[in-house]
């Protein structure tokens, strides 16, 4: 500023006018300049755009009718959440056992060359026991349905239909004091949470954008989904006839992906009466018109921006987890190995939340990667020491039923837990990276724990006391 | 015996305002810039009030011990920005330049947190406090500069220029205000915070049009377009008012909400209710005087409606389009303009 004063060249003297005119026009100055600019574009666009007589709206129209309906909205978004998973399950299916075969039939060939080369068993064993089966279970499991689930997910983003979502159900999150497009990241998060997480950025104000990311982990992403289809199919499929297996497993998890819904509506709530109380900010929304998914396009972001992404970070966290498994059950003190130490030190508290302690230790393990929490479970019930792979269901339900004593209520209560537990690592650290705070990344961890815990122990108590009245 | 020792010691180090703990951060912070330059506002803040600034208000507003607000005058008049005469402490003329750049940085912040950003009313105060110790003057400029060179903060108080002159203007207490008579209000005290709060949750803005209904030493009750408030007068007291003038504040017309299905209609202009961010939001969305709007869909829940505008469909709750002032377009309009 002193340089002005002494001698102002011509240009600092216009700016000086300038800011001295600005200061003095009163507040309304800015509508007025948008006002203007609006009517100019106005103005040439009235000049230079012609539009055919019949627009696309009747089409458009008549869809739009029917997905926000008042009677037929919300159904026809559950089943289009229904076929969703349905496709998903039943075509992960096949590539998935595919998957598993060849990567495990690579395990083997490695571990006979590891034998050829003379190596000490400790060494083969954490390596292609350890280590690589963690690997190709999280790569047979999570490949497949990840790669149709986004595809299919991206084409609906694509196609204008989420929004749409967002914009029939934007009540129900007013009411917990929440943003409407929530409902976006929450259907993000079915993917996967740390993508739902990342996802929240597109809510402008930090009170609801917090209240998104804390809660987004109600909503079983791709990772928890295999235990979820397993105990649907074990204990709710089984009582289908086999053409409708696949079916009355999507059924299920819409339902679990309602009592999802259900639960983040009611913490969003429950957040903003208390530690973050305000008022719901402004909500504006676009309503694009319904466009033809570009292939390309779809492919790409669902393939590599999604799919590989989250495959990549959870090879990356499933490959230090496969390691402790190893370690726990080939390192043994006292006659037994370290698992069925600490499962037995668990028993206790996994017994009162109507789960025991060897699925807790699996969950503990899993805190990088759900996926390998039925592959844990099963490695600590059979006291292999590594991740096998059971043939067929039967073989699995035998194990689980016969051998172990799985109820219904293990089942509900499985399912359950594995809704609402903590976040995987991957996003707790996305949650730390969005809102570079250690307090949130730390609540965003526990608060959903604590629920699970509660909500399960009033369950399983409540199931206990009507067994014992029964006198079961 | 070592717990006894533990427990000593954890005492000397964290026992509120003693404790060394506490002793080193209060030192510290006395030693800092942000010491200094909340001390400068103060004195800025009584000397434009008129009123006299004293070690015992200062120790006041800053929350210090006697002795070390002492040290703190002693080391500011070192500095040459205060001189201590015999009416109490005044600015040098390096003080004062140096004061009206806080206050110009804070008001500024305050005016971009609230155009820019959606934090909260009642949070945008203390942030700006705590970010207006962390820029340049240089910085300063830039942001003015950026920002068009506002004239005025959310709260209705002038934002000193580079050179350190402000806009001032007339004002009069609410409660000095006739009833009957229509007001425009220009400014609103935010400290104490508790009585701002209770501002805030009535919805009351500077540039907003309000008439005194009733008057009584317990409460003031006032009127605006869409609703009566009710104040106690010692929160009206931290409202400022002028005349209001005769038109172009309030636009005319009916909220948005009023169309009917399949009804179409112009934007008259926004309430001033509508500030910050939603109304950057809705311009950008095209919702300025003469645009067409058009009720199209309505949720599953009743809320929020979807409306056409300028042949963009934008679903809004019922609290942004009540803000929003339309004329309905009258039958014919519609056929042709459909």
């Amino acid at each position: 500023m002193s340089e002005t004063s002494t001698k102002p060249t011509v240009g600092e003297d216009i700016l000086g006018r300038v800011e001295e005119m600005q200061r003095g026009l009163d507040g309304s100055y800015r509508d007025e300049i948008v006002e203007a600019i609006y009517q100019d574009a106005e103005a040439i666009s009235r000049k230079v755009v012609r539009t055919e007589e019949s627009t696309s709206y009747p089409w458009d129209q008549k869809l739009d009718r029917i997905v926000t309906s008042k009677i037929w909205g919300l159904p026809f978004m559950a089943l289009l959440l229904g076929v969703v998973f349905w496709v998903t399950i039943s075509g992960a299916n096949v590539p998935s056992s595919m998957l598993a075969e060849g990567l495990f039939w690579l395990g083997a060939r490695g571990v006979e060359f590891f034998d050829w080369l003379g190596m000490p068993w400790w060494v083969t064993g954490f390596i292609w026991h350890g280590v690589y089966r963690g690997l190709a279970w999280v790569i047979a499991v999570m490949l497949p349905p990840m790669a149709i689930f986004f595809p299919i997910f991206t084409i609906l983003e694509d196609l204008g239909y989420l929004p749409r979502v967002a914009f029939n159900v934007d009540a129900l999150f007013k009411k917990a004091g929440a943003h409407g497009k929530q409902a976006l990241t929450m259907s993000m998060g079915l993917g996967c949470n740390a993508a739902g997480v990342v996802a929240c950025r597109v809510i402008d104000s930090p009170r609801e954008r917090l209240i998104a990311i804390l809660t987004n982990n109600f909503m079983p992403c791709n990772g928890r989904w295999p235990t979820l289809i397993i105990l649907a199919t074990l204990f709710v499929a089984a009582a289908f006839p086999p053409a409708f297996a696949a079916m009355a497993a999507a059924g299920s998890l819409v339902l679990i992906v309602l009592i999802g819904a259900a639960t983040t509506l009611l913490v969003s709530a429950v957040l903003s009466r208390s530690f973050l109380r305000g008022e719901a900010s402004s909500f504006t929304l676009e309503l694009p018109p319904y466009r033809r998914p570009s292939i390309l396009r779809v492919l790409y972001t669902s393939l590599i921006d999604r799919t590989i992404f989250v495959l990549w970070r959870a090879v990356v966290m499933a490959v230090p987890a496969g390691g402790v498994i190893w370690l726990l059950s080939n390192i043994h003190a006292g006659g037994q190995s370290l698992t069925v130490w600490v499962s037995q030190w668990l028993e206790p508290v996994g017994r009162a939340i109507g789960l025991d302690g060897v699925i807790l230790l699996a969950y503990i393990i899993a805190i990088p990667a759900n996926e390998i929490v039925v592959p844990t479970i099963i490695m600590a019930y059979t006291g292999a020491g590594m991740m096998i792979e059971l043939d067929t269901m039967a073989e699995l339900q035998h194990l689980l039923v016969n051998q172990q004593g799985w109820t219904l209520l293990t089942a509900v209560c499985l399912m359950l837990f594995s809704l609402l537990h903590n976040p995987c690592s991957t996003t707790m650290w996305t949650v730390y990276r969005e809102t570079r705070s250690v307090k949130w990344t730390v609540v965003s961890g526990l608060m959903p724990l604590a629920i699970a815990f509660l909500l399960l122990f009033i369950v399983a108590q409540t199931a206990y006391w009507i067994m014992g009245l029964a006198g079961m | 015996m070592t717990g006894i020792i533990v427990l000593i010691v954890v005492g000397a180090l964290f026992v509120p305002q003693y404790g060394l703990f506490w002793r080193i951060r209060r030192r510290r912070w006395l030693q800092s810039r942000q010491a200094v330059e909340d001390a400068l506002a103060h004195l800025h803040q009584f000397q434009h009030d008129g009123r006299p600034a004293s070690v015992e208000t200062l120790s006041n507003t800053l929350g210090t011990s006697t002795k070390h607000t002492l040290d703190l005058v002693n080391r500011m008049a070192q500095l040459d920005l205060v001189a201590v005469t015999g009416q109490g402490m005044r600015l040098t003329a390096a003080g004062h330049r140096w004061a009206l750049q806080i206050v110009r940085a804070h008001r500024l912040f305050e005016r971009y947190l609230a155009d820019e950003t959606s934090v909260p009313r009642e949070e945008i105060h203390a942030r700006a406090h705590r970010l207006e110790h962390t820029v340049t003057e240089a910085q300063v400029d830039k942001m003015d500069a950026d920002m068009g060179h506002p004239a005025f903060d959310p709260q209705g108080d002038p934002i000193p220029n580079a050179a350190g002159d402000m806009k001032e203007i007339e004002s009069q207490k609410l409660v000095d205000w006739p009833a009957g008579v229509p007001a425009l209000i220009v400014h609103i005290e935010d400290e104490p915070p508790e009585v701002y709060a209770q501002i805030i949750a009535e919805d009351l803005h500077p540039g907003m049009v309000i008439t005194i209904v009733d008057m009584s030493p317990v409460r003031v009750v006032i009127g605006t377009p869409d609703a009566e408030h009710v104040l106690a007068p010692v929160v009206a007291a931290n409202v400022s008012v002028r005349e209001a003038p005769t038109e172009g504040v309030e636009p005319a017309g009916v909220p948005l909400t009023t169309l009917e299905h399949g009804e179409a209609g112009r934007v008259v202009g926004l309430a001033p209710a509508c500030q910050g961010l939603t109304r950057r939001r809705f311009q950008d969305l095209g919702l300025t005087p003469g645009a067409r709007v058009e009720r199209v869909m309505q949720s599953a829940f009743s809320d929020p409606t979807a409306y056409r505008v300028r042949n963009t469909m934008i679903a809004l709750r019922r609290e942004q389009s009540d803000l929003i002032r339309i004329e309905r377009a009258p039958r014919k309009e519609q056929e042709i303009d459909t």
